[in-house]
């Protein structure tokens, strides 16, 4: 049984006066221990496909299956709890809770799934050694560098040991060294079973994971080795940018006609 | 196991979290709360006054026994439109007295009251404002009165004009003590020497002021020194169950004694206590509207002040909802979180009201004549109320946190 079944995923904004698609029919599977890139420009719909395979958003349409279960029509608290049990966030802006130690951020799913204190606190060290922060459990976000919050909200997405973890622009805030660590990171835990979905706009990232899907206006439009797809997306931003040169060229020169 | 374990997690954070929201903005805080505690205490001053007022009053009635009529030229607890009419009306004099002691068969007992205040002297010592008062036999069974030592005035007394006192215990403290006050004598206004024959025995306050400086003659004499202009109270006792009956008799007595006409109103009242009390109780229906309508503007503006500090609280958090949201946290466990602010600010407001309650209750009680405590009940009352004026004004701003998308939460800048 796959991981993630989804089937026809519509996914339709409604601004009032007109509905805006973000995802039009999209039909992915993916299996346990897969690590898959979503990658798209901005637009695509590869946040909205995020968000709703996260299950922090429902589709308009269709069928999300995680782990066999139907989560599509899942109530708010229901939803919850699958997010607690089954998902390990990590975002592009880190979310960290700022008043609180690495420690405590950690710990935090582990409050809502109510584990005693004790086997909190080893799970959260445990966790934060996984990502090498056991030295720098007591500081709060501010007190730590950018790889060095990413790395906590990592452990905060594996302390529960979820079936999956969900990515969002992971490197996106930092520099390409640290972004690197990072990518490192993700691709080692990838090695010791885990199951990870990494949403990115940069092929480079998508070329590096075994496999990733290509989203363009809510449509699948590529799925299959990393490296054959970002390919592909880089070929497409290339005749795209030099689309725009070309009209940047043709403004200028009617822009100098007399 | 599981779910009490995250229930008291999350209680635990929430409590947390809004600690530290609170002292982080300790200005904004300090503000709501001191809001809050201003409107909790004068609540609570306006219903200690009112109850000591109450209390008091109670008291003081009780000393005047409810079988008892007083025959008066006013009308006990009117106010207002009428007052011309009474004032206008002839006072209760020696004649209605003994019309009434003649002619009635009912009562228990009658006794004439008539007081003005004087200073009394002895031995060279002056006690000003003493409560002096002309009366009869029959006062003590028509105001429970009681005599410790010596005896009452007599009908003899009465007859003759006798110069004979009964003092209050805080004249025999005034001038005797360590001495036998009775047989002595005693200096009542400018010109009247009278010996003490009688002592009272203690009666302790009324409306904080102590009612045992006092000195009571026999209406005869009390007429002879201070003159007759003033009109009396004639206190009549009923017999028990007879109240009603021994009104009529006794109005119809003094219509008598006045010749008033059938259709003529009567120019005198036959009063009760529990008219006294009606009147009171109107008084006190004010002051109980009084109070509840400014413990609701006071709630009103505390809650405006907590729904604030909710709201920006909200607004500044809205990025940890979406965090929260995000690893798990229901709806219901952000709800919990703010209306867990609410009622800590409520709850430090209405703590701090109580406190500066008790503390003006202690200075009212020493400076004026009101007994003022503030009662554990009412501390409880301001408690709960506190706690509910927070979940009250906190339940909107905690629900427009529950109810944020966790994807919009999260995007907020």
């Amino acid at each position: 049984m796959a991981l993630i079944e989804l089937e026809h995923i519509v996914k339709t904004y409604d601004l009032g006066l007109s509905k805006v698609p973000a995802l039009r029919d999209i039909h992915v599977r993916i299996e346990r221990g897969e690590f898959v890139a979503i990658v798209g420009q901005s637009g695509s719909g590869k946040s909205t496909l995020m968000n709703i395979i996260g299950c922090l958003d429902v589709p308009t349409a269709g069928r999300y299956r995680l782990s066999g279960r139907d989560v599509s029509t899942l109530s708010d608290d229901e939803l919850a709890d699958v997010r607690n049990l089954e998902i390990g966030f990590v975002f592009q802006s880190f979310q960290l809770l700022p008043r609180a130690s690495a420690l405590e951020n950690v710990e935090l799913p582990l409050v809502y799934r109510g584990v005693a204190k004790k086997e909190r606190r080893d799970r959260a060290v445990e966790a934060l050694g996984m990502v090498g922060l056991e030295d720098r459990m007591k500081h709060k976000p501010a007190e730590l560098s950018g790889g060095q919050r990413q790395r906590v909200a990592i452990a905060r997405a594996l302390v529960t040991q979820p079936s999956l973890l969900l990515a969002d622009e992971p490197t996106g805030n930092l520099d390409s060294r640290t972004g690197e660590e990072i990518v490192r990171l993700f691709l080692d835990l990838h090695a010791r079973g885990n199951t990870i979905v990494l949403v990115t706009h940069e092929p480079k990232l998508a070329g590096r994971c075994p496999r990733a899907v290509r989203l363009v206006d809510g449509l699948v439009i590529a799925d299959g080795p990393g490296r054959e797809v970002a390919a592909a997306n880089a070929e497409a931003l290339g005749a795209e940018a030099l689309a725009q040169f070309q009209a940047a060229e043709r403004a200028v020169q009617s822009g100098t006609r007399p | 196991m599981t779910r009490l374990r995250r229930i008291l997690a999350e209680l635990r954070d929430a409590i947390l979290q809004a600690a530290f929201s609170l002292v982080s903005h300790k200005l904004r805080a300090l503000l709501t709360i001191s809001g809050i505690a201003i409107g909790i205490m004068t609540v609570i001053l306006i219903f200690m006054v009112e109850s000591g007022m109450s209390a008091s009053f109670a008291r003081q009635l009780s000393t005047l026994g409810p079988n008892t009529l007083f025959v008066h030229k006013w009308k006990w607890g009117v106010s207002g439109n009428d007052w011309w009419k009474y004032k206008n009306r002839p006072h209760v004099n020696m004649l209605d007295l003994r019309a009434l002691q003649q002619n009635t068969t009912l009562p228990v007992a009658i006794a004439p009251l008539v007081n003005t205040q004087a200073t009394v002297s002895h031995g060279g010592k002056d006690v000003k404002g003493v409560d002096v008062r002309g009366t009869t036999d029959g006062y003590l069974d028509a105001t429970g009165w009681q005599i410790r030592r010596g005896r009452f005035i007599t009908a003899l007394d009465q007859e003759i004009g006798a110069n004979a006192c009964i003092i209050g215990a805080d004249i025999e403290d005034a001038f005797f003590k360590g001495q036998e006050p009775l047989g002595q004598q005693v200096r009542v206004g400018p010109n009247m020497r009278c010996d003490i024959v009688g002592i009272f025995a203690r009666k302790g306050n009324a409306f904080g002021q102590t009612q045992d400086l006092r000195v009571v003659l026999p209406l005869s004499s009390f007429i002879r020194t201070f003159g007759s202009k003033r009109g009396l109270v004639v206190a009549v006792v009923a017999p028990e169950g007879k109240v009603r009956e021994t009104e009529d008799e006794v109005t119809a007595v003094m219509r008598n004694a006045r010749h008033l006409a059938p259709d003529q109103e009567e120019n005198f009242s036959v009063n009760r206590q529990d008219k006294l009390l009606e009147g009171f109780e109107q008084m006190m229906k004010a002051t109980n509207i009084t109070g509840i309508l400014v413990g609701i503007i006071t709630a009103i503006v505390a809650g405006i002040g907590i729904m604030n500090i909710l709201l920006v609280s909200v607004k500044e958090r809205t990025r940890e909802i979406g965090i929260r949201r995000a690893v798990g946290a229901r709806r219901a466990t952000i709800l919990w979180q703010f209306l867990c602010e609410a009622v800590m600010v409520a709850l430090v407001g209405g703590a701090v009201g109580i406190a500066l309650a008790a503390g003006a209750a202690s200075i009212i009680d020493l400076i004026s004549p009101l007994p003022a405590r503030v009662d554990p009940r009412v501390m409880l009352g301001g408690v709960i109320g506190s706690a509910v004026l927070g979940v009250g004004f906190g339940l909107w701003p905690a629900l427009t946190a529950a109810m944020l998308q966790p994807v919009e939460a999260l995007r907020y800048e």
